[in-house]
């Protein structure tokens, strides 16, 4: 750098000769170091004088040599100042300056830390780059890639309640915080984590990104790598992390040539900012009522994926849906808590009554009178089950087994990666962030979908989740059959695409699979073509979600990725929010057709499969709408005879908007609370009173 | 560089602790209250040697809190700027690495390092080494080193080391 370059002239007036030079031409002088020793010529001859440097940097040149004279005016040497390309603490880490004392001389120039731990060292770009680079080549060289991975619901979940101290393959350990009590957190690694770290460390540099504390995020790699073999200090945390709501931030301070051969396995796909190059990985839930203890601050649209986190169900992200009202879920979750108390209760005594077959179909009869609908089914499938061993520890058995899908993953990114780069003359490194949709892309290539009942009819297709999850897993979809369509995914039997899949079924030669979206929805967690056998369709099941769950939201491929948005505003012109809300303007004329005939076709279908239509839809209201206080009345009238008073109560509950304030306010009115009568049992009483005219209204009208 | 100094300290009493034992905890509380702490003059305080004299309690008006005087010996610790000092290596990375010298944290940049000593990141734990490899630093290693600069906090001293001088480098026991 010519700017920074400045000359070092004789320290006199007369010419000097330079006796001996204590420094070499490239070395680095600091301040106050010794350069040359010299006498000058009007003085005493034996008498030597030291010069020292003024400033510290790297001698560039040496213009005088030993022994001759240096006229006054000339430089003698060349100093190439310190640029402070490392910085710790606002320290020169290589000429030891203060840069506080330094004000407004100079810019800073180190700025990207890059340091995953150690926030406060930072270098400048180029060095950056140039370490960068290295890396790159390093990396390239052993065949690695990089792979950033979270702690949190990915590889353990951790839970700050009190949980019974004998859990075993539960690990716990205090973390102390400065002015503060500190707390015990207790850690359960997902199935199979050593393997799947041992096995992903042969093809992968592993890095920790966590939104964690620091503390945390150390205490937690301990465990997973007491060794430091696969982490080493490549952590990050909460306090390193530039913005608190994405690590995204992050990744250009990391990876300063860019993020080429960066791969990242998270649940969150918001924290990445939808990056491609994520893997988006089913949530790691095992304590019931614990959800990621670390969860970023939500971002504004995101509200409900939030509250869905906590308690680990998969209530499904809203980003196409803006008009949703994010209340039912809040419902929802509640309603699931309870439920999850219900479990956790039912563990201690080890009968937790969950079937744990891979048959996701078959909905389980020993459920819980309390437990909804949808809370079991979202359960289903990945619920731990609490078993109490003879010897006193609580045996846990965990059905999750996502590590396995995701190390198979990991390894035919890697593959694709290196097979790509081995391919290119010029050896120009490939992009993970494209590499990784071409990979997802090929699990269901050459696979043809049509859908039934998974689309709201109101939604065209292309703006479907189901229809992004898909494209994005390669498969083509269509609207209507075709002569290449090879699978039916469908909600539930008895629609008209269902019906004419036998038809179809029996002309073609290949088989035409019939499948419930359980399918596809594996098929893009575990990003393989799962075998079609296991989630058959079948008569009367509403065991299916029309929605994926949140994991499954994979970034559509680039061009897709407007459309919804666009879509939306197109179908609604006046651009109202209430137009949206009714979606009976929304309709095409297509729609409108396209629901006349699956009407008809409902109609000449036989009695037993129309019945198979209205019972699941009434299932699915009938969490979502009755308030929990109709729940509690059946459970306490079930001793009676039960048909009858069901209906009655149905006709009670229907009646109730103006029955209610009345019979709430008579017991009170005849007689003024007093202390000795508890509130609830006119609240009782009123539910009764309330099921007494009930029971009268309908004697009255058979007579 | 260690001193061994005379220092001042208040301490400030509870008079829950008036009473029989009442010079003990001073002496106590003493301890406990300036071993380990680091001033920005003094450096760290590492022992408390004798105490010379405790001198007359303060009542604080309102409180009832009692204010001691207390004149010490301490042992402490200064670094200062040019001193040669063993650490011991507690991180490698890319950039350089950090040694701890007693209670002192110190970084040395990847440039103080010599130059014949690479990085090597895929051996664990991760490790400068030269290029005959018979000059390996790793972590937990005793190193010898000159402090090039020193940042002074409330809290805390924090310093820049090199390995770029004669003598310098790893320590072999």
């Amino acid at each position: 750098m010519a700017d920074k370059t400045m000359p070092i002239f004789v320290p006199s007036e007369k010419p000097v000769k330079v006796v001996k030079w204590k420094i070499k031409q490239g070395s680095f002088v600091s301040q106050g170091q010794i350069l040359f020793l010299y006498n000058d010529s009007s003085g005493n001859i034996n008498e030597v004088k030291k010069f020292k440097a003024l400033r510290a940097g790297t001698i560039s040149s040496i213009k005088v040599k030993e022994g001759d004279i240096a006229e006054p005016g000339l430089p003698v040497a060349e100093l190439e100042e310190c640029r402070h390309p490392t910085v710790m603490k606002e320290m020169c880490a290589e000429c030891g300056a203060d840069l506080r004392t330094d004000v407004g001389s100079k810019r800073e120039v180190a700025i990207v830390p890059m340091v995953h731990s150690v926030p406060e060292l930072k270098v400048s770009e180029e060095l950056a780059q140039k370490l960068g680079r290295e890396d790159a080549e390093r990396l390239l060289k052993d065949r690695k890639l990089v792979l950033l991975v979270d702690l949190d619901q990915t590889l353990v979940h951790t839970t700050n309640d009190n949980i019974p101290p004998n859990l075993k393959g539960v690990l716990h350990f205090f973390l102390r915080c400065p002015g503060g009590p500190g707390r015990w957190c207790h850690t359960r690694f997902r199935p199979r984590t050593k393997e799947f770290l041992e096995s992903a460390s042969k093809n992968y540099e592993l890095h920790v990104c966590t939104f964690g504390a620091r503390q945390y995020a150390h205490a937690i790699a301990d465990l997973l790598d007491p060794e430091k073999k696969y982490f080493s200090h490549r952590i990050l945390s909460r306090d390193e992390c530039f913005d608190p709501r994405t690590k995204s931030a992050n990744l250009k301070a990391l990876f300063p040539c860019g993020d080429n051969m960066v791969c990242i396995i998270d649940d969150r796909e918001d924290v990445w900012r939808h990056a491609t190059n994520l893997i988006h990985v089913r949530p790691y839930s095992f304590f019931q009522s614990t959800g990621d203890i670390n969860a970023p601050p939500p971002l504004v649209d995101e509200k409900s994926k939030l509250i869905s986190g906590k308690n680990g169900a998969q209530v499904p992200v809203i980003h196409q849906m803006p008009t949703l009202d994010p209340e039912p879920e809040q419902k929802d979750s509640v309603v699931d808590i309870k439920e999850q108390k219900e479990t956790n209760e039912n563990a201690i005594d080890g009968g937790n009554g969950k079937i744990l077959s891979k048959d996701k179909n078959k909905p389980s009869e020993e459920k819980s009178e309390g437990a909804d609908e949808e809370g079991e089914r979202l359960a289903d499938g990945a619920e731990p089950r609490w078993v109490e061993t003879s010897d006193g520890q609580i045996e846990v058995e965990d059905p999750d087994d996502y590590l396995i899908y995701l190390e198979d993953i990991l390894k035919r990114i890697h593959k694709h990666f290196y097979d790509l780069y081995d391919k290119t003359e010029n050896k120009q490194i490939p992009d993970l962030k494209m590499v990784i949709p071409e990979v997802k892309s090929k699990v269901l290539s050459g696979v043809s979908l049509v859908f039934s009942g998974l689309v709201p009819t109101h939604q065209r297709l292309e703006t479907s989740r189901a229809y992004l999850v898909a494209r994005s897993l390669g498969a083509e979809v269509t609207q209507d059959y075709t002569e290449h369509t090879t699978h039916l995914v469908a909600v539930r039997a008895g629609t008209a695409k269902v019906n004419a899949s036998r038809r179809l079924g029996e002309g073609k030669a290949s088989k035409l699979h019939v499948v419930t979206p359980e399918w596809l929805w594996t098929c893009a967690e575990r990003w393989e073509r799962v075998d079609e056998r296991l989630y058959p369709l079948q008569r009367g099941g509403q065991s299916s979600s029309r929605r994926p769950p949140a994991h499954c939201s994979s970034p559509p491929p680039a061009p897709a990725a407007p459309a919804p948005a666009a879509a939306l505003r197109k179908r609604t012109p006046s651009g109202r929010f209430m137009d949206t809300l009714n979606p009976l303007l929304s309709f095409s004329s297509d729609d409108i057709a396209d629901m006349d005939r699956e009407v008809e076709d409902i109609f000449n279908e036989s009695d037993e499969s129309s019945s198979d239509e209205s019972k699941p839809i009434g299932d699915d209201l009938d969490d979502e709408e009755n308030p929990p206080e109709d729940r509690l009345i059946s459970v306490e009238t079930e001793d009676s005879s039960q048909d009858r008073l069901q209906d009655l109560q149905d006709a009670g509950s229907s009646d109730s908007d103006t029955d209610e304030p009345r019979s709430r306010k008579r017991p009170r009115r005849s007689s003024p609370p007093s202390d000795d009568e508890p509130p609830d049992e006119t609240d009782d009483d009123s539910s009764w009173n309330l099921m007494g005219a009930a029971l009268e209204r309908e004697f009255l009208a058979q007579d | 560089m260690f001193y061994h100094i005379s220092l001042e300290h208040e301490i400030l009493l509870h008079p829950r602790y008036f009473g029989p034992q009442l010079l003990d905890t001073v002496k106590q509380k003493l301890y406990t209250e300036v071993e380990g702490t680091c001033t920005g003059k003094y450096g760290f305080v590492i022992a408390v040697t004798t105490i010379d004299s405790i001198g007359a309690g303060l009542i604080q008006p309102g409180q009832g809190f009692v204010v001691y005087p207390v004149k010490y010996k301490a042992i402490v610790f200064r670094p200062f700027k040019g001193e040669v000092l063993d650490a011991i290596v507690t991180q490698v990375n890319k950039v350089g690495m950090f040694a701890q010298i007693g209670p002192l944290s110190c970084f040395i940049s990847h440039h103080s390092i010599p130059a014949d000593m690479e990085f090597c990141p895929n051996v664990n734990p991760p490790c400068y080494k030269s290029k005959q490899e018979d000059n390996v630093i790793q972590e937990e290693d005793v190193i010898r080193l000159k402090i090039v600069g020193t940042r002074v906090d409330a809290t805390g001293i924090f310093a820049i080391g090199t390995l770029m001088d004669d003598y310098l480098g790893l320590v072999t026991q």
